[in-house]
Formats: structure tokens, C-alpha cells, sequence
């Protein structure tokens, strides 16, 4: 079978009427006290420990019921984004679906006629938080569709470092988790979002997310995922919509059989002297990925590239790396860049000869081909846990 | 300490050591003399257990151990170590990640090795990806510095002369020596409780103005056609070349015959 056949024909139709629609349920205990050890456990292989105190503030979905915690920093807020649009009714004709089109596909549809939850954060101006906010997408009940809707809004010259687990609960295997992703970064201002999946071997997920990004500001986007769903799209889209405003991707999965990934990006640079970089790795023991990035230069000094590498580790198993470049200006100047291949042989043998198992050779160099230079600050530990795992899972198996 | 008996080593089906035998005992360093393509590096990765090397028939012991069978990293644990002549890149892995992981295996760190990194200015090399970039002599330091912190009992040099400017070999030279436990102390020859045994291969013998030898063998079309004093073959060598060892072996064979 062609690589290409297969890929396309892993594209997974989703019937919703599998799923349990979960609710707000109104008794429901408080998960920052009562959380099980599973759950708790959980999370905190996805960044959220629920027992520390939160620097932030702090934001968990569990099933369908919102917990959060009032943040403490002046100019910051967190609430559930139902609340924030009682709230703020402002919210409605200036952000919500204002970055995603709500008929964009039956995701987008089912997110914007069903009852939704998620968080709204807001970062007022000129606020810049030295520790991230933790957020948490939970889905414990088996068979659960958690319908979301998050919006991050970052005003002018804030700084804002978000880290959201996503993730089922330990016994849980199947799900469907389906969440639409809308931020605004304001001119001057920087976000860093990064984002973790842990999911159950029978897990569908449909991210759609959507970053619009002002004149000199940034936005960071870090995607780890160490045990995939059964299938999960997700091509974030970014508008670089002022001038020299700059985006960046970096992407980090492990792809195990029967699961089917496909993860990308695109960023329009509509912006003059705007700039991007999509950065992917995929580690193969059997499943499918796909690496789509695509960047479109659409504006007078745009600059761009596109970096997709992939390790087979496993006969079996699919990667396709489709880095794309689009201009619409004659100024624009992109490149890219792809390669897949095994491990060389020779570097586990030379690592060898220095005294290392041929087990901790491979796992080494999978370390070092993941190692792709993020720091990402509060989260330490667990992304090295998360490497650690995924280049250590090369010893299984086999 | 090393043991060849009767080595043949093929690749891919062909014959490239055509039987070995070679002794080196406790405490001796010997060169392994020969021109480009006889075998020197298929023997050197044979010694260290690359599979891509098949023995197909004879034996290597290591301190009487046969350990024909055994995996690099188990042939490392025995006590041996090796510098590759040309080493490959290692991507995203730091050389002090590596060092480090050397080092944690014997109960050591990186802080307590510093005299040596300093010394050497293997620090400013820790940052970087290993041999990514690295000049012809940083790759021959790095590798030295590798076996000097493992410490290995039996040192393999496979050319660790070759693509090395003249001031850097001095100072792979004092590696060399210092890896080994060599001083230059008087009477130090006769000395040598401490020092570690090693096969040199060289190619020119260029590192022989540094690395005092005790014995020398010359290969030839994969076998040791000649071995003696390392300074006399030495000599020779660089006065006539190698095609005066293989015509003084063809010699040597003619008479045989007759």
C-alpha cells in the first residue's frame, strides 16, 4: 500500500451519536479537593498538578463542569467561558467565533449549537506574568463527548505563558473530545501556549484553533504528545495580521499503532516583516502521522520555514511530512525542509563503544532528535519526564 | 590482556582479515603499522564487536575470555575502549550529555573531571552536538577525552594521527600518553605497573614522535606480514614506504616456497 493511500484512508468519520454528551451537573464535588488519585495522577503526567498551590491561577474542565481558581495577580482573569460571556456581553460581537468561522466544519457546528465549556483568560494590558497559567481538559466518564470552547485574549504589551493538559481519565480508553481554540494577541504582546495530550488508545479528537496576531507581537505554540488517540486532526491556524508580528510551532509526538495523527499548522503572514517557523518531530512505533505545515507569505518582508522530521522505529506504521510554502507576495521569502528515516545504526554502535546499552544508545538519540530547543518555563520536569518516555519507549514492545 | 588467534573477518561475503595472530600481554603498547585499505580499521572495529564485521573463523581473547560473542558495550565493560578514526555525528546529543552518562556509569561527574576538560578545553566543546562541526583535531580530542574519562584498561587508537596538524598532534600526544598512564618520569620505561595496554593503528606514524611504543607489526592484505622493534619498522617505513615491506615480504614468501 502506498503511504499516501493509507493516510487518507485512516481519516476517521465521526459519529457523534457513539458518544455520551456530557453536563454540567450542578452537585458536582469540587475536583481541587475530592480529585481520585487516578485522576490525579492524570493530570499531572499532562502538567496540571492539582495539589500545588497554583502560582497563576488555574483552570480544569472535568467532564463537563467547570473548577477554577479566582486568580490573585491584578489584570489577570479566568473564568468559564459561558460565565465571562454573561459577563462581558461585549464578548460576543468582538471575539467568540470572530477567529474561527462556526461553519467551518461539523466540529466547529457542534461546538457552537451544543452546550459548551472551556475558560476564558484575559491578560490585561501591559500585565506580564512571570509563571504560566495551568488549564485542564478531563474526561473521566467513558464514552464522553467534551465539547469546548476556550478563549484566550491577550491585551497590548501582556505576557502570557499557558499550559493546558488534555487528557482521559486512567481507565477511561474512549472519548470524543472536540475543542475550538480562539486567541487574540494584541500588539506588543507575547503567548506561549503549550499544549499536552495524554489520551486513551480509543480517544477521537478534533482540536480547531485560530491565533490572531497584532503588530510586534508573538506567538508560541508547543504541541508534545506522548500517548496518542486513536485519531486526532488538528491543524492550528495562525493570521499574522500586523506588522512584524512572528509565530512559532513546534510540534513533538510519539505515534503508536492503530493511531493516526494528524498534527500541522498553517500561519498566513498577511503582515509586512511578519515571520514563522513550523517545527515538527514525530517518533513512529507503528502509527500514522501526518506533518502538515504550510505557510503563506502575503505580505512585503515575510519570511518563513517549514522543518518536518520523522524516525521510523517500527516496520509497520506511516509518516508523511508535507511541508508547504505558498506566496502571494513577490516579497515573501520561505523554506522548508523534511526528512524521515531510521536510526543510524552507526550512532547506536558508536555509543556503544563508549559504554552505553544499545537500549540507552537509541534512547539517547531519540532524545537528542526530539530535543528541538524548547524551554518551556513550569514545566521542566514533566516535558523531560514526557521526553524521557517517549525516547524510552523504543525498549518495549520489541 | 588481548589474544588474536587465527582471525578471518569477512564483509559482505568478502575475506578482508585473512588470519590474525597477534599478543598484546598486560602493560604493552603496540603499533599496527600498515598502508591505506589492509585491514587496520576492519581489525580495530572487529576488536570491538562491530557487527557489521563478521568473524568467520578464529578467536579473540581478552584476558582470557573469549569474547568473540560479545556486544560492544559488553567488550567495554570488560575494560575496553576506542578511539574511531572517523567517528560519526551524533544529532541533538551533547557531548556533555555523553561524558556525563560515561562518567555517571563509573559513580563520577562532570565537576570532578574538570582538571582534565579544562586542561584539554574540552568545556567549551560540552554545549555541542557531538563531532557536528568539530575540526579534524577537535574530533581526535574529543575522542580522546571520551576514553580518558572511561579509563578503559585496553586502548584502542585506530589513526589517531590522521587530518591532526602538527601542534595539535602534540597534544593528542599527551592525551595518548596521559589516557594510558604514562609519565615522563625518569626511568619510567621500566616502570609499568600503572599502564594501560594499547594497538596504535597508523598509518604514517606520525603519532609515534609523541606515543612511545613497544613493539610494532606491519599488516599487509589483511594479515600481520611483520612484527619488531617499532623505531626499526618505523624507520623504515617512513625511508622506503610500504612497498618495501611488501616487497620484502614477497621475498620472505618466495624463499618460503623454495
Amino acid at each position: 500500500m502506498k503511504k499516501s493511500d493509507a493516510s487518507h484512508m485512516d481519516r476517521l468519520p465521526v459519529d457523534f451519536s457513539k458518544y455520551k454528551v456530557l453536563n454540567k451537573s450542578d452537585n458536582r464535588p469540587d475536583p481541587f479537593s475530592t480529585l481520585s488519585q487516578d485522576d490525579y495522577d492524570s493530570l499531572k503526567q499532562v502538567g496540571l498538578d492539582m495539589k500545588r498551590p497554583p502560582d497563576m491561577g488555574r483552570f480544569l474542565l472535568f467532564d463537563h463542569n467547570p473548577f477554577f481558581t479566582i486568580s490573585q495577580t491584578e489584570g489577570v482573569e479566568i473564568l468559564p467561558l459561558p460565565d465571562a460571556m454573561n459577563r462581558y456581553p461585549w464578548m460576543m460581537e468582538k471575539y467568540y467565533f470572530k477567529a474561527i468561522d462556526r461553519n467551518m466544519d461539523e466540529f466547529t457546528r457542534q461546538v457552537a449549537e451544543g452546550e459548551n465549556q472551556g475558560y476564558f483568560i484575559r491578560v490585561k494590558k501591559n500585565v506580564r506574568l512571570n509563571h504560566p497559567i495551568h488549564t485542564g481538559f478531563l474526561i473521566h466518564t467513558p464514552q464522553g463527548l467534551q465539547n469546548v470552547h476556550n478563549i484566550v485574549v491577550i491585551e497590548e504589551g501582556a505576557h502570557l505563558h499557558l499550559i493546558t493538559g488534555c487528557v482521559s481519565g486512567k481507565h477511561n480508553q474512549e472519548g470524543l473530545h472536540i475543542a475550538v481554540s480562539e486567541n487574540y494577541v494584541a500588539s506588543n504582546a507575547k503567548f506561549i501556549n503549550t499544549m499536552i495530550h495524554n489520551w486513551g488508545p480509543d480517544f477521537v479528537v478534533r482540536p480547531r484553533a485560530a491565533t490572531i496576531v497584532a503588530e510586534n507581537a508573538t506567538f508560541v505554540s508547543n504541541y508534545y504528545s506522548v500517548s496518542p488517540p486513536k485519531n486526532i486532526e488538528s491543524i492550528p491556524y495562525t493570521h499574522l495580521e500586523g506588522n512584524h508580528s512572528s509565530a512559532k510551532y513546534m510540534t513533538v509526538l510519539a505515534s503508536m499503532p492503530n493511531s493516526y495523527c494528524d498534527i500541522g499548522g498553517t500561519v498566513l503572514m498577511s503582515g509586512e516583516n511578519t515571520s514563522a517557523e513550523l517545527v515538527a518531530r514525530a517518533v513512529n512505533y507503528g502509527g500514522t502521522v501526518l506533518q502538515t505545515g504550510l505557510l503563506i507569505g502575503a505580505a512585503k518582508g515575510s519570511r518563513g520555514h517549514v522543518d518536518c522530521s520523522g524516525l521510523m522505529l517500527s516496520d509497520g506504521g506511516v509518516i508523511e511530512a508535507v511541508p508547504g510554502l505558498r506566496a502571494t507576495h513577490p516579497d515573501a521569502r520561505m523554506s522548508h525542509e523534511a526528512a524521515i528515516g531510521k536510526i543510524d545504526m552507526g550512532e547506536v554502535n558508536y555509543l556503544q563503544s563508549k559504554g552505553l546499552s544499545e537500549m540507552q544508545a537509541i534512547a539517547l538519540i531519540i532524545r537528542g532528535f526530539l530535543n528541538i530547543g524548547v524551554e518551556v518555563e513550569g514545566l521542566d520536569t514533566e516535558l523531560e519526564q514526557m521526553i524521557q518516555q517517549i525516547s524510552e519507549l523504543s525498549g518495549h514492545g520489541e | 590482556m588481548l589474544e588474536i588467534q587465527d582471525l578471518h573477518v569477512a564483509i559482505d561475503k568478502k575475506e578482508i582479515l585473512k588470519g590474525i595472530n597477534l599478543t598484546i600481554p598486560d602493560h604493552e603498547v603496540h603499533a599496527l603499522f600498515g598502508p591505506n585499505g589492509c585491514g587496520k580499521s576492519v581489525f580495530i572495529s572487529t576488536i570491538m564487536g562491530y557487527p557489521e564485521f563478521k568473524i568467520t573463523g578464529g578467536k579473540i581473547y581478552f584476558n582470557q575470555k573469549c569474547i568473540n560473542d560479545l556486544s560492544i558495550d559488553e567488550r567495554v565493560k570488560l575494560g575496553i575502549g576506542a578511539m574511531e578514526q572517523r567517528p560519526p555525528t551524533v544529532r541533538g546529543v551533547k557531548l556533555g550529555t555523553l561524558a556525563e552518562m560515561i562518567l555517571q556509569m563509573k559513580g563520577e561527574t562532570l565537576q570532578g573531571i574538570s582538571e582534565i576538560s579544562k586542561r584539554y578545553e574540552m568545556d567549551r566543546f560540552f554545549d555541542r552536538e557531538i563531532n557536528d562541526g568539530f575540526s579534524g583535531g577537535e574530533i581526535k580530542k574529543s575522542e580522546m577525552f571520551l576514553l580518558m574519562i572511561a579509563n578503559p584498561s585496553f586502548v584502542i587508537l585506530d589513526e589517531p594521527d590522521s587530518g591532526v596538524d602538527p601542534e595539535q598532534l602534540k597534544t593528542i600526544g599527551n592525551m595518548i600518553n596521559q589516557s594510558l598512564h604514562i609519565t615522563e618520569l625518569p626511568g619510567e620505561r621500566c616502570k609499568t605497573g600503572d599502564r594501560s595496554s594499547s594497538i596504535i593503528a597508523t598509518h604514517s606514524a606520525a603519532i609515534l614522535d609523541y606515543v612511545q611504543t613497544d613493539k610494532a607489526h606491519v599488516m599487509i592484505d589483511g594479515q600481520i606480514k611483520c612484527s619488531g622493534n617499532s623505531l626499526l619498522l618505523m624507520n623504515q617505513i617512513r625511508g622506503y614506504g610500504y612497498d618495501y615491506c611488501v616487497k620484502c615480504q614477497q621475498s620472505i614468501d618466495n624463499n618460503e616456497k623454495k
